[in-house]
């Protein structure tokens, strides 16, 4: 009889050991990720670790309520040698964490009681549970049993409804407008709706004169509404995605250069060639490099 | 003495031919705070940059009847710093399949006698405005968030008013041609946006009138 519930004991501490040993590799490498992985390590990877964990308590907490299992609170542990000298197999068995089984460590480790600080904790709850009187406690658990059940209401019932009226609240909410945009891109792309300012010149022969200022038409505007269809029509086939062929700008820069050189950059080049301002250098690179 | 020999060839490998990826929205002023938290955190890990640039539009017209238009952007936080000129190419929207406006792009840091110096060769100014606002970036990615004001007295830029009551917001990244993850990678950052701004490839061709 007593032979076989040894054998039970046995058992179940070896088995006992091999789930605790699987929770403490899983940990190990959880921790070893969360240290050194953390860089790449994805939050489904974590959430994974955790049921992983969980799992294995769970094993564990049926394994201790199973009926076969004995029940390990009757099992009496007395420490039967002390002794202030390294102890190699104890060592090795506790993977170098408790290298001497002494006075000092023993009361430690063979605890069955809590802590003296949290005994005297309990004490002080215990003594104060025992002051009031029934009355009041029932009185405090009635308050408490509302508190959570109007709480638990709040949380459960109008969450569809908070999440229709965030969604709607959202909806309604208007960030951007997309006349604003056109009227900023145009701005910025044409300068339409700036004011113009073209002192009297070539170029403003044949338009409108500085007196149309606001919101009258560039020539700019004019003279790009134009270049559409131009391009249009001159370029020969349909333009491949990605491959760009040369835009208006391009063409007419090309053309333009042998101009350029001939009349305006000459008395540049020829004459204050060295001492030619920066831009001039910088244009000349841009026009050669396009 | 001769004048320097030019290339037509486009010169390849350098920064010069380059195409500039671009997506535009707005964003009204009481929604701004929010997307410049979004941006802080969607962004590379730094502060944004404040800025308030002068551009001015300069445009000239030759034989042929279209202009050759020029942009030269100052800093008007960073007086001392160089201009700043820009040939910005004919878009190209593409089909539905390319996620971003195409332009061709070329920037010069230029001197502070630009102005001057585009007079000379016949440029005339056609417009000009003052932009300020933020800038973000996320690698290659460049987030501007500006506010656009027009100038009521020529030249003086301490005299402005707003062209809208909302911040231009553009996302932009330079590449080489044909670089189609540049687009996607621009059209998915977009995604994360919404809904404080939708960015779009606004074709400009349609914003003439």
């Amino acid at each position: 009889m007593q032979q076989r519930e040894e054998k039970q004991l046995e058992a179940s501490v070896e088995s006992l050991i091999s789930r605790v040993a699987h929770v403490k590799t899983a940990l190990h490498s959880f921790i070893y990720k969360l240290e050194n992985e953390y860089e790449r390590l994805m939050w489904p990877t974590v959430l994974d670790n955790f049921a992983l964990l969980s799992g294995q308590l769970n094993t564990i907490n049926k394994l201790l309520r199973n009926e076969k299992t004995p029940s390990f609170r009757n099992q009496v542990i007395i420490p039967l040698l002390l002794s202030p000298d390294r102890d190699e197999d104890l060592a090795k068995l506790t993977e170098q964490r408790l290298p001497v089984f002494s006075h000092e460590i023993v009361p430690d480790y063979l605890r069955t009681k809590p802590d003296p600080d949290v005994e005297e904790q309990e004490k002080q709850l215990t003594a104060e549970a025992a002051r009031i009187g029934v009355e009041v406690a029932q009185k405090q658990i009635q308050a408490l049993n509302k508190l959570c059940s109007s709480l638990l209401e709040k949380l459960n019932n109008p969450r569809d409804e908070r999440e229709a009226e965030s969604i709607s609240l959202r909806q309604n909410k208007q960030y951007f407008n997309p006349a604003d945009t056109n009227t900023l891109v145009g701005a910025v792309a044409f300068g339409k709706g700036l004011s113009k300012c073209r002192p009297p010149g070539p170029v403003a022969q044949g338009h409108p004169g500085p007196g149309t200022m606001m919101g009258g038409t560039s020539a700019l505007q004019q003279a790009t509404i134009g270049a559409g269809p131009v391009q249009q029509a001159g370029s020969v086939g349909p333009q491949q995605p990605g491959q760009q062929g040369k835009s208006q700008g391009e063409l007419f820069i090309l053309g333009l250069f042998p101009w350029v050189r001939e009349t305006l950059l000459k008395p540049y080049i020829n004459s204050t060639f060295k001492v030619a301002p920066d831009p001039c250098v910088s244009y000349i690179n841009a026009i050669t490099c396009i | 003495m001769e004048a320097p020999p030019v290339t037509v060839m486009p010169v390849t490998g350098g920064t010069i031919n380059m195409m500039e990826y671009l997506l535009q929205g707005s964003v009204l002023d009481q929604a701004m705070e929010s997307l410049l938290h979004r941006l802080r955190g969607l962004c590379d890990n730094m502060e944004p940059e404040n800025f308030t640039d002068h551009e001015l539009v300069y445009v000239l017209k030759g034989q042929q009847g279209n202009p050759f238009i020029l942009r030269a952007r100052r800093s008007l936080s960073h007086p001392t710093s160089p201009w700043h000129l820009r040939y910005v190419g004919q878009p190209e929207v593409g089909d539905k399949s390319r996620h971003t406006l195409v332009r061709n792009c070329v920037d010069v840091a230029a001197s502070h006698s630009l102005p001057d110096f585009l007079n000379e060769m016949g440029f005339r100014m056609d417009h000009e405005f003052v932009a300020g606002g933020y800038i973000f970036r996320k690698g290659a990615m460049k987030v501007l968030v500006s506010r656009v004001s027009r100038i009521l007295v020529p030249g003086n830029t301490e005299n402005t008013e707003r062209v809208s009551s909302s911040y231009l917001v553009e996302l932009s990244v330079l590449a080489p041609a044909g670089q189609d993850t540049v687009s996607e990678d621009m059209r998915s950052f977009a995604e994360q946006l919404k809904p404080l701004v939708h960015l779009e490839k606004i074709d400009p061709s349609k914003q003439r009138h």
